[in-house]
């Protein structure tokens, strides 16, 4: 398998795998269960909207996923260093939602039209599995600090694509 | 259907669901509120949180004959208790240590409104706002209370708390008739005019440390429509403005905000009056938080000081400029939002402190004043946000009083750092400020922070040691105690 075929694996492995801790860090800057369920109704909007996005576009094969990546690698670092809460957290997750969002859809649109697509479905899932139970064992140190080690995994997936794509 | 279907499948309308509904989103994330309260597992603190403290037991208060028997309980038993509502005073007025806190939240019910005396008898828990909604539809509205209605009628009037009213004196004076709980578990009914044995002088604006007020009888007025009239001054012109509105009969609330903006930094002002109009008011209903978004928008911006600051002062005097000529009832007037003010910021707190100055002193007072502090805090840790001025009459009233003369009160919301260091700097200009407040015949209030020396303490209060020799002779077994007695009066 080349770059090209594990690196949506990393991703979409990595995703499921932290997405328990960002439910914890989400939690935590949520004030209230309302505004918690607001911030997953408006990344699924917006990843609607970022799915659309890409099935709108004329041209699939001039497609910069490497930026998709570091974008989403971008939004898990902030998300991570975010050291504590404070009065206008709420309303830089609101906005860090979006873009993560928009990101996935757009994502995830591009990634069903892969050749490999159906394979890595099948060994993301085993893979997670494997992962979660492995995870199971290590004790928290902070949601904070996985979310922020699978933000410079994306970003290094980005640009890795991007010279790759490059030579 | 198959339109909707269609719709779903466009970019565009999709881009346009995201930003409907992040919009409203952002519109409706709820202000935090700073966590603060009773608590028997953890540790009790008020609304600064700045002083927390293990107690031993809560009580809702429920009704007179178990509050009574706490209190000969504790009289004989040696027991401390002490007296909470809101928990708005800042400096441990509530609580104490492994004592007894009595939660008067509960004891709140509005017992009577006489339409034709024009007053209110009401149990000590209620809120300003819970008596505003009875008295409403008579028509009737309250002589003094503060600038909002969120705090406890106990509460206030063991601060003596004073507002916007320039006409009816301190709210000690609006108090008709009191039922008061005394520290060896007595009953005791007291009228203004019948109160030879003096505790009214010692209860109101006494702290919650000679008993617990159970209920009072308030003398009330008219519900009158004022019209607003806003004004923008220089410093130095606001002396000669102030008495001549003290002599405009027309003229029936006042407040003043002083810029502490770097560009107009205590050099320019505006002044807020109510006037009469002639009209009394009976339907308009009550008004709830209003724009509280944007007022916590505009303060959160000049809380970062320096243009930020210049910016929030400007926003200021546009939206007090829009509300000039507009009409207010009396109720109304005095229902001021709070929630915009939250404050939650790790390793910060914001807290008031008040000064009060003679009248004729204003002016030398804030040319002084200007020395002292700086005038673009931004990179400062003690950072001032605000300054209103407001008339607190002369009083006899009480033994604590902080108006010994006529005299302006400057309300001053302050913030600062919670590391050792920076409560040191901010208490050496808290410190720095009362003396200057002292210089000039003044003083500084006494439900906040306790910043201040004993010293100061007594300089600006010099009854104290009388109210003391009270406090032991009514209370000798010392059953009503609080961190704030403990500090400055033990």
């Amino acid at each position: 398998m080349s770059y090209k075929q594990y690196i949506p694996l990393v991703v979409t492995v990595g995703q499921v795998a932290i997405f328990p801790y960002y439910i914890i860090w989400l939690k935590g800057v949520s004030l209230t269960f309302s505004l918690f369920a607001w911030f997953f109704a408006a990344f699924s909007f917006s990843a609607a909207w970022g799915y659309q996005m890409y099935q709108s576009k004329k041209d699939k094969n001039n497609i910069h996923i490497s930026f998709i990546y570091i974008g989403m690698g971008i939004v898990y670092i902030i998300t991570g260093f975010i050291k504590t809460t404070f009065e206008n957290l709420p309303y830089i997750v609101l906005l860090l939602q979006i873009i993560l969002g928009v990101l996935q859809g757009y994502f995830r649109a591009w990634h069903s039209g892969q050749k490999a697509y159906y394979l890595q479905v099948v060994h993301h899932y085993l893979i997670v599995g494997f992962m979660m139970i492995g995870l199971s064992f290590v004790k928290v140190i902070s949601p904070a600090v996985f979310i922020a080690v699978f933000g410079f995994l994306l970003c290094g997936c980005g640009f890795l694509s991007l010279v790759k794509k490059t030579s | 259907m198959q339109k909707i279907k269609d719709l779903f499948k466009k970019t565009w309308f999709l881009g346009c669901l995201v930003i409907i509904f992040a919009t409203s989103v952002l519109w409706n994330i709820p202000i935090e509120k700073r966590k603060y309260g009773l608590s028997e597992s953890s540790l009790v603190t008020d609304y600064t949180g700045l002083l927390p403290e293990r107690v031993v037991r809560v009580v809702k208060a429920a009704d007179r004959q178990e509050l009574q028997k706490i209190a000969k309980q504790a009289n004989e038993s040696g027991q401390r208790i002490s007296v909470a509502g809101l928990q708005h005073s800042q400096g441990g007025h509530t609580y104490y240590k492994d004592g007894v806190v009595l939660d008067m939240r509960t004891y709140n019910r509005i017992l009577e409104i006489n339409e034709l005396q024009k007053t209110v008898r009401v149990e000590a828990g209620a809120t300003w706002e819970d008596v505003q909604d009875a008295i409403l539809p008579y028509g009737l509205a309250l002589k003094v209370t503060q600038s909002q209605s969120i705090f406890t009628i106990g509460g206030s009037l063991s601060v003596n708390g004073h507002g916007r009213d320039i006409r009816f004196g301190p709210m000690a004076g609006t108090v008709k008739e009191m039922t008061l709980l005394t520290p060896t578990g007595e009953i005791k009914r007291l009228t203004s005019r019948g109160d030879s044995e003096e505790w009214m002088k010692y209860v109101l604006g006494g702290y919650g440390l000679f008993g617990v007020i159970l209920d009072v009888t308030l003398e009330l007025t008219d519900n009158d429509i004022y019209t607003i009239h806003t004004e923008k001054l220089k410093t130095e012109e606001y002396e000669s403005y102030f008495n001549n509105l003290m002599k405009d009969d027309n003229a029936a609330m006042h407040y003043a905000r002083v810029s502490v903006a770097p560009s107009s930094f205590l050099d320019e002002m505006y002044v807020i009056d109510y006037n009469h109009t002639g009209k009394q008011d009976r339907s308009t209903s009550l008004k709830g938080e209003q724009g509280v978004r944007l007022s916590k928008l505009a303060l959160d911006l000049g809380r970062h000081g320096g243009g930020m600051e210049d910016l929030f002062w400007r926003a200021q005097k546009k939206y007090i400029a829009s509300i000039d000529k507009k009409e207010i009832t009396r109720n109304n007037a005095m229902r001021s939002e709070s929630t915009f003010m939250e404050f939650t910021k790790p390793g910060r707190v914001e807290v008031l402190q008040e000064y009060f100055v003679p009248v004729h002193s204003y002016e030398e007072y804030i040319k002084d004043l200007k020395k002292l502090l700086s005038a673009d805090d931004k990179n400062d840790d003690f950072k001032v946000h605000n300054i209103t001025v407001r008339y607190a009459a002369k009083d006899n009233l009480t033994s604590l009083n902080y108006a010994k003369e006529d005299m302006l009160g400057l309300v001053v919301l302050i913030q600062h750092g919670l590391k050792e260091k920076e409560i040191a700097e901010a208490t050496a200009i808290i410190r720095d400020w009362t003396d200057l407040t002292l210089k000039y015949d003044g003083t500084y209030y006494l439900p906040y922070y306790r910043y201040q020396t004993k010293e100061q303490f007594k300089a600006s209060y010099p009854d104290w040691e009388k109210f003391r020799t009270e406090k032991l002779k009514r209370d000798s077994n010392e059953v009503f105690q609080n961190l704030f007695y403990d500090h400055y009066i033990k």
